[in-house]
């Protein structure tokens, strides 16, 4: 999706309505103690960090990898798993898993530096179907094979009480995500997200001044894959336990939706899809034949009628207004 | 051994003409319309859908049915086309590959789950064709169906060719694969191609899924593992090349039932794919891709 704008420019005002929005989220748990919305919301954050490091290399990067959720299982086993062998500090964990995650994902950048476009999706996807149908027939006990990676010890000490622990969750979630989506919106306006822009609009115009298409693109694929790993670890030490359904093709149509709903290479696209997707999943999911029957139907009304997604239809929209607002000032 | 050899060599067979089947739809879809179709495996998922209820609940002759998953299948891959490719035809400043591959998903989420909705979650067992099986040597025995899945599919695949180099309707279609402006100009009604193309392509599959839902069972997820064969296919034989994907299709059963022999059945698809990325970063472009589809 070349042409679409990719980020709405932050002012001062943006940056208040961030604050007090972040400020109300982490307030919200004290005020409101329902256990099922906040482990939603919870999910939802973690979801978030997963589609803002998607967000990354499918919208920024230009690079089509559907391989992510695979990158996000592997950071959540390698994450799960160190936390039930070694008696390191959870927290540390997940963030070895990340780096392992993101070991993997430079592994995988290479194959497909030399391939192009749909060549890139369709090796990264397989990838990811291999990732799981391995998981899935692992006998041996490692990961659990299909029934998951079992009695994974979380965070927090177990003498916290249950709401207590489900707060701390709230606020850690709420706080890679607040680190993931802010931090990968610098990264995209510094010179590395620039270079990565121009790779993936003018590949020809990026080498010949010197741009290294290698360099960058294992660059991004090892900071996408660090915070997809991150977000498996923050699945896995929230929920207890990892299965192979956490990848494949159903949570994969979930998180796409996610992305081309909210805007696809828009800074605040996974924030407004994530949110209105984790809404819907929650009223629909009762009802899965029908829930992804719509979210479907969502999917191809969105790419077909508003390709920018409501992020990019909104900047869109912004700008018109500004641009008939200054003409009529030069009428006048 | 020579049981196992002839064990690989049947398998390959098998193998090699169902994936041909499933792929030949996928690479012809991406040489014309330059869309990876992703609802392909879900055309699968809808041909063994409609076997069972033909078999099962109609009770009629297998013809009947072969002929009536083609149709359906037909027609519903007209209808993808009309509905999540033709309206995205020509428009400018999008990323046609790349949102065409996420409108074909959508079209294959809808239909895995309309099945789930009307069929429910459960396996249901699609009766063979033809019952009985011939033994050829030693243990090795090659059912009816089996033999029958390997003639229907390789007859599709010549008649699928003729069409293709004789047929008035074909040559369009192979003008528009080559440069689609210039077969505009020359007057092939586009189109009208486009739907009829995605729509061919579609019914090869729902028949090949015919005979895999005979050979497995028929579930809403039935059509997963058949398109990553098939994308493991056309990527290996290079997307757009017939030829290409009909060799890959049968070099990557031999590669499979010769890890189904030796390993196990269990590492095959790692196996597999670790083979196809090696030969990817050997030529990116598959066995018999264009150059230019492999730029960078």
């Amino acid at each position: 999706m070349r042409s679409i704008t990719r980020t709405i420019p932050v002012d001062g005002t943006g940056w208040i309505l961030i604050a007090i929005l972040l400020g109300l989220l982490v307030v919200f748990p004290m005020a409101y103690t329902d256990p099922y919305i906040l482990s939603l919301m919870t999910t939802g954050f973690i979801l978030l960090v997963l589609n803002s490091s998607w967000n990354f290399l499918l919208g920024v990067g230009g690079v089509w990898n559907f391989g992510q959720l695979a990158i996000y299982a592997i950071g959540g086993y390698g994450a799960g798993l160190l936390m039930i062998h070694t008696p390191l500090p959870p927290l540390l964990d997940i963030i070895l898993g990340g780096v392992f995650a993101a070991a993997v994902a430079i592994a995988l950048a290479f194959p497909t530096l030399r391939l192009y476009g749909i060549y890139t999706s369709l090796l990264t996807f397989s990838f990811a179907e291999i990732v799981q149908f391995a998981i899935l027939n692992d006998n041996s006990g490692f990961t659990g094979g299909p029934f998951g990676l079992p009695n994974v010890s979380g965070l927090f000490p177990t003498t916290l009480s249950d709401l207590w622990t489900t707060r701390a969750y709230y606020w850690t979630a709420l706080t890679a995500a607040a680190l993931t989506v802010i931090g990968l919106a610098v990264i995209v306006h510094s010179r590395l997200g620039l270079a990565l822009q121009v790779i993936r609009d003018a590949p020809t115009y990026a080498a010949a001044r010197g741009i290294s298409p290698l360099k960058y693109r294992v660059i991004a694929f090892g900071i996408g894959g660090f915070v997809a790993g991150i977000a498996g670890g923050l699945y896995v030490s929230n929920n207890g336990t990892i299965q192979p359904t956490v990848m494949g093709l159903t949570p994969m149509s979930i998180d796409v939706t996610m992305l081309v709903v909210g805007g696809l290479g828009t800074a605040f696209g996974p924030v407004v899809g994530t949110a209105l997707l984790i809404v819907i999943d929650s009223v629909l999911s009762t009802y899965p034949g029908v829930e992804f029957t719509i979210l479907g139907v969502v999917l191809l009304v969105i790419v077909v009628f508003v390709p920018g997604g409501l992020v990019g239809e909104i900047t869109r929209q912004r700008r018109r207004l500004a641009t008939w607002l200054a003409e009529g000032d030069a009428d006048g | 051994m020579v049981v196992d050899v002839i064990a690989i060599v049947t398998t390959t067979i098998i193998l090699g003409s169902i994936y041909g089947l499933v792929a030949i739809g996928m690479s012809l879809i991406y040489g014309i319309l330059r869309v990876l179709d992703m609802s392909q495996g879900s055309m699968v998922m809808v041909g063994s859908f409609v076997a069972w209820a033909a078999l099962v609940l109609a009770q009629v002759n297998p013809l009947i049915a072969l002929a009536a998953a083609f149709g359906v299948t037909f027609i519903l891959g007209v209808l993808t086309q009309l509905v999540s490719v033709q309206p995205l035809v020509g428009r400018a400043s999008i990323d046609f590959e790349m949102v065409t591959f996420i409108t074909t998903f959508a079209v294959a989420m809808v239909l895995v789950n309309v099945a789930l909705e009307i069929f429910g979650p459960r396996q249901r067992n699609v009766p063979p064709l033809l019952a009985g099986q011939v033994s050829i040597y030693q243990g090795v025995s090659l059912p009816y169906q089996s033999i029958a899945m390997v003639c229907v599919s390789l007859g599709l695949m010549l008649v699928f060719a003729a069409f293709l180099s004789k047929s008035r309707y074909g040559l369009a279609i192979r003008a528009v694969a080559q440069d689609a402006n210039a077969a505009r100009l020359m007057g092939v009604p586009i189109k009208r191609l486009f739907p009829l193309t995605m729509g061919l392509a579609s019914a090869l599959a729902g028949v090949a899924g015919v005979f895999l839902g005979a050979t497995y069972f028929a579930y809403p997820q039935a059509g997963d593992l058949p398109l990553l064969e098939a994308l493991i296919v056309v990527i290996f034989g290079g997307l757009g090349s017939l030829p290409g994907t009909v060799y890959a299709a049968y070099l990557v059963g031999l590669i499979q039932s010769i890890i189904e022999v030796t390993v196990g059945l269990t590492w095959t698809l790692p196996i597999l794919y670790a083979v196809i990325v090696a030969i990817l970063i050997i030529r990116p472009q598959g066995l018999m891709g264009k150059r230019s589809e492999a730029r960078l």
